[in-house]
């Protein structure tokens, strides 16, 4: 059966407002969920959304006088949008000091999104790792919120610890509870008595695993890819000896962003500015791209 | 100085032939006729690259730190590039055993702009190399002409005008960063303009910001300063960077003399990071 | 209609009686596009000023917005002001491609940058050919022309002792109607020149792509100190940081000219760098400059006005770059830019 090819749209944002400037919102609600990874829930002042957007898009979360950060939209509500952070640096170990009720600054959405319109009909394979998480999330929900609209769907999901899985309710509780959803998750280490008596493994070869365990196919997948720089390297590798066409195999990148617009140049990659045209691209787009 | 030319060139290409070097660092011809540039020649059929006469008006040390993690590398030096090198001897960013120094004596280069002497060279101390390898050209003699005299002029002003002076160099800065970049004792991974997390600098572009980086940078690097001028070579917008410069080297030589630049041999000692029970401070 | 060098005085003071006016002058040993008034010196003669008059639409500073916190409260209010009208009066052709590229970069792509937006609607762009263009210039190669200005809002053609006037846009041919009592009837034979040195684009965008693991880097990488002179005194260049300025419980936003050759500006948090070396920032910036851009917004970034040529302190030549990348022998399909 022919399958429709994956199309990513690139420089879909638009203009609502200043793109500079961010409006004030509250945290509503705070959850941590892992030692170094926390996440957040933001409403505006009169207890709206603060922006619809796709999944896959970008917000700018400034928390003044510390500084602003792009991070994906790992999920909205009726309203709210919802972010999840990790302790890294300066501005993110401030973001880790917020309560309940504070006030911070919003901007967005920013960039493209993942193509769930050209990948209907697919069945879904997302790989994630450690804090990749978001932007997976929020495509995941999509599809678990349009359920037939895509195949069966398989997450692959590792951290370094157990400890340190994000979103540990959706991964046990919520998601292996959806009509033909199957999560897979492992960690690159156990301990005695940390709570996990699952699979031990580094991302790719469980990937690997899991593909062939499972007995699933390339045949009418879309993979989704998001997690850091050794965890796309491997798992790209294993996707294409899996048999995935570059076009099927969809990802987010990460970069420095500043303005968010496609201005200052910061995050300019090549012909592209990964705020603008981007994060969401193939990996035949990306095969294309300079290496920085 | 075609002779020098000729014999620079020779032994450039010998000392990579031999392999004793990976490569030898001098100057080259740009498009037009009077633009040299920094050269980095590896190869010796691209000896014949390599310039030398009154044109070569960049000073090119630095260049040393990028190659000698490719083995021993040779450096046209004259002068002011034989301090640098021990500038980075001292400042334990090379070994001497990782620069072959090719010494050249400087009558003085010329400033393309204006067809006198650069004034780095006017005010040039130290014109045969104070460390070298081997020795191309004679000595030429070292007037070692009086550099203090914008130093005085400062000095003698009023308030007021010092202040006017200061804000009107500072107004320009246009915060490029080239004197850093340029200078040999600036060598620090992280500058402190780069420490965003701590903050130091400011990214506005105002006297204010300017000021405080061009003062910081002044005393980071007062007391190892080889006076060479580079710094305000660089610079785009001709700030009398030196002025600053030199009125360091003289209040050192005042209060913690005698003093007479950096660079002048390998091991320091640099005044105002060295400690002596009979320093003039009773408290540090 | 023609306008008397030796009396352009008159009109400026005209123009400056009206609204704000910048000229090119000399400022403090150097020169740059200064608000024409009392003690000001226009100097048309100049080649071309050191700074470019790219600040007057992008400044080097400015305030995006000001936030004040009490207790858990913010408060956020956007710094956007209107810009009052203002006339640039005699910026060379060069620089006025300058502002076609700007204008792309600002006003295009989905968003549009209105405090950028606000001075360009606000401007009266005047320009003057060039009747000896500089032993580095070369926009006529590339971008430009010594002796025309297209998009420039009146066009000044220099005929040695006079301008030939002409309006070019509508908002030219109503600034010109104000300048009648300062003009002369007549014609006058302006002068068109030439650019002596010449590069040769035409295959440089597509020869760069696949030049990324080029030896010409780590060449460029020898000499290039990775200051920001050549970003900053480049007409075009137009990477911009945000920070910020804090007092206790207010501040401001802001954003500043930035530089792709200083090695923090793509430092992220976590320590990763993917341009930590000189030769990966020197490659961005040529790949930016002759090749990125055009993919983007297909026209040539670099105007060929050789400000960077004069001013780089280790004399970096654009021009030869160009030149070498021209001579290159086209790559082999090689996937020179795999990601990875």
């Amino acid at each position: 059966m022919p399958k429709t090819p994956i199309e990513v749209s690139h420089g879909c944002a638009r203009n609502n407002g200043e793109p500079y400037v961010p409006q004030v919102c509250r945290v509503i609600d705070i959850q941590e969920q892992t030692h170094d990874v926390k996440s957040f829930r933001l409403q505006t002042l009169d207890g709206k959304r603060p922006f619809a957007c796709e999944p896959g898009q970008l917000g700018m979360f400034s928390d003044p006088p510390y500084g602003e950060c792009m991070f994906a939209v790992a999920g909205v509500g009726e309203d709210y949008c919802e972010f999840i952070v990790k302790n890294v640096g300066f501005t993110t170990n401030h973001l880790h000091e917020l309560s309940v009720g504070d006030e911070v600054g919003l901007r967005g959405p920013y960039g493209n999104w993942f193509p769930y319109e050209s990948a209907k009909g697919r069945d879904m394979l997302f790989i994630g790792g450690g804090i990749g998480m978001p932007p997976v999330r929020a495509f995941l929900r999509h599809c678990l919120a349009h359920r037939e609209d895509y195949g069966r769907i398989d997450f692959v999901y590792s951290a370094s610890t157990y400890d340190d899985l994000v979103c540990k309710d959706d991964l046990f509780n919520v998601w292996p509870n959806e009509p033909d959803t199957h999560v897979h998750v492992s960690v690159y280490h156990a301990k005695e008595g940390d709570g996990w008596d699952g699979a031990v493994s580094y991302t790719a070869p469980y990937l690997e695993q899991v593909f062939a365990e499972e007995g699933l196919s390339t045949e009418n997948a879309c993979a989704v890819l998001c997690g850091g720089p050794s965890l796309f390297r491997t798992c790209r590798e294993s996707l294409l000896k899996l048999g995935f066409a570059p076009e099927d195999i969809v990802t987010t990148l990460e970069a420095r962003m500043k303005c968010g617009v496609g201005k200052c140049g910061r995050c300019n990659v090549g012909g592209v500015f990964i705020c603008l045209e981007g994060p969401v691209f193939t990996e035949a787009e990306l095969a294309r791209m300079p290496r920085d | 100085m075609a002779d020098v030319q000729d014999i620079i060139r020779e032994r450039a290409a010998a000392l990579l032939s031999s392999g004793e070097v990976s490569a030898v660092i001098g100057w080259g011809v740009g498009r037009f006729d009077d633009v040299r540039f920094p050269l980095v020649v590896k190869r010796a059929e691209d000896a014949g690259k390599l310039v030398f006469d009154a044109s070569c008006v960049q000073m090119t040390a630095k260049r040393l730190l990028e190659h000698t993690g490719d083995g021993k590398v040779a450096l046209v030096a004259r002068g002011c590039e034989s301090r640098a090198v021990n500038r980075f001897i001292a400042d334990h960013q090379l070994t001497r055993d990782q620069v072959y120094v090719i010494g050249v004596p400087c009558p003085g280069m010329v400033d393309p702009a204006t067809g006198e002497t650069l004034k780095r060279c006017a005010e040039c101390q130290v014109r045969n190399p104070v460390v070298h390898d081997e020795l191309v050209g004679d000595p030429v003699p070292e007037p070692k002409p009086y550099r203090f005299a914008e130093v005085d002029r400062v000095e003698a002003m009023s308030r007021e005008e010092r202040r006017a002076f200061f804000d009107e160099m500072y107004g320009k800065c246009i915060r490029c960063y080239a004197c850093r970049n340029a200078c040999p004792c600036c060598t620090c991974r992280e500058c402190f303009v780069e420490q965003d997390k701590v903050g130091w600098q400011g990214k506005a572009f105002n006297v204010n910001e300017a000021r405080y980086y061009g003062m910081i940078r002044a005393f980071h690097t007062g007391d190892r300063c080889i006076e060479c001028g580079e710094c305000e070579r660089a610079c785009p917008m001709g700030l009398p960077l030196m002025v600053i410069m030199h009125q360091q080297v003289r209040d050192i030589d005042k209060l913690f003399g005698p003093y007479e630049g950096g660079g002048l041999t390998d091991s320091g000692p640099d005044p105002l990071r060295t400690y002596k029970t009979d320093d003039i401070e009773e408290f540090m | 209609m023609l306008l008397k060098k030796a009396k352009a005085g008159a009109l400026l003071d005209a123009i400056a009686a009206k609204e704000r006016l910048f000229v090119p002058a000399d400022d403090r040993g150097t020169s740059r596009f200064v608000a024409y008034g009392a003690g000001v010196e226009p100097r048309f003669d100049l080649l071309n000023t050191k700074l470019p008059p790219k600040d007057l639409l992008f400044p080097a500073t400015e305030t995006l917005y000001r936030w004040s916190r009490d207790g858990a409260d913010l408060a956020i209010d956007s710094a956007f002001a209107e810009t009052d009208p203002f006339t640039v009066f005699g910026l060379r052709p060069c620089d006025m491609a300058s502002v076609d590229r700007l204008d792309a970069v600002f006003l295009t792509k989905g968003y549009v940058d209105e405090f950028y937006q606000a001075k360009r609607e606000a401007a009266t762009f005047v320009a003057a050919t060039c009747a000896h263009p500089g032993r580095a210039c070369f926009c006529d190669s590339i971008a430009a022309s010594p002796h025309e200005a297209p998009t420039a809002d009146v066009l000044l053609e220099d005929a040695g002792e006079e301008w030939v006037v002409t309006p070019q846009t509508e908002k030219g041919a109503s600034a010109v109607e104000a300048w009648k009592p300062y003009l002369e009837e007549g014609d006058a034979e302006p002068i068109k020149a030439a650019c002596d040195l010449k590069v040769d684009m035409a295959a440089v965008p597509e020869k760069l792509k696949g030049m990324f693991d080029d030896p010409i880097w780590s060449d460029i990488g020898d000499q290039c100190l990775t200051c920001g002179t050549c970003t900053f005194v480049c007409p075009t260049c137009y990477c911009f940081n945000i920070d910020q300025d804090v007092r206790e419980d207010e501040g401001k936003r802001f954003r500043c000219w930035d530089s792709c050759m200083f090695t923090d500006y793509t430092a992220m948090a976590g320590g990763h760098n993917p341009r930590a070396s000189k030769e990966s920032r020197v490659r961005q910036r040529f790949m930016h400059k002759l090749t990125y851009f055009n993919d983007r917004y297909d026209m040539n970034l670099c105007v060929g006005c050789g400000r960077c040529m004069r001013d780089c302190p280790a004399a970096v030549d654009i021009s030869l770059i160009i030149d070498r990348i021209a001579a290159s022998e086209p790559a082999q399909e090689k996937e020179a830019m795999a990601h990875a």
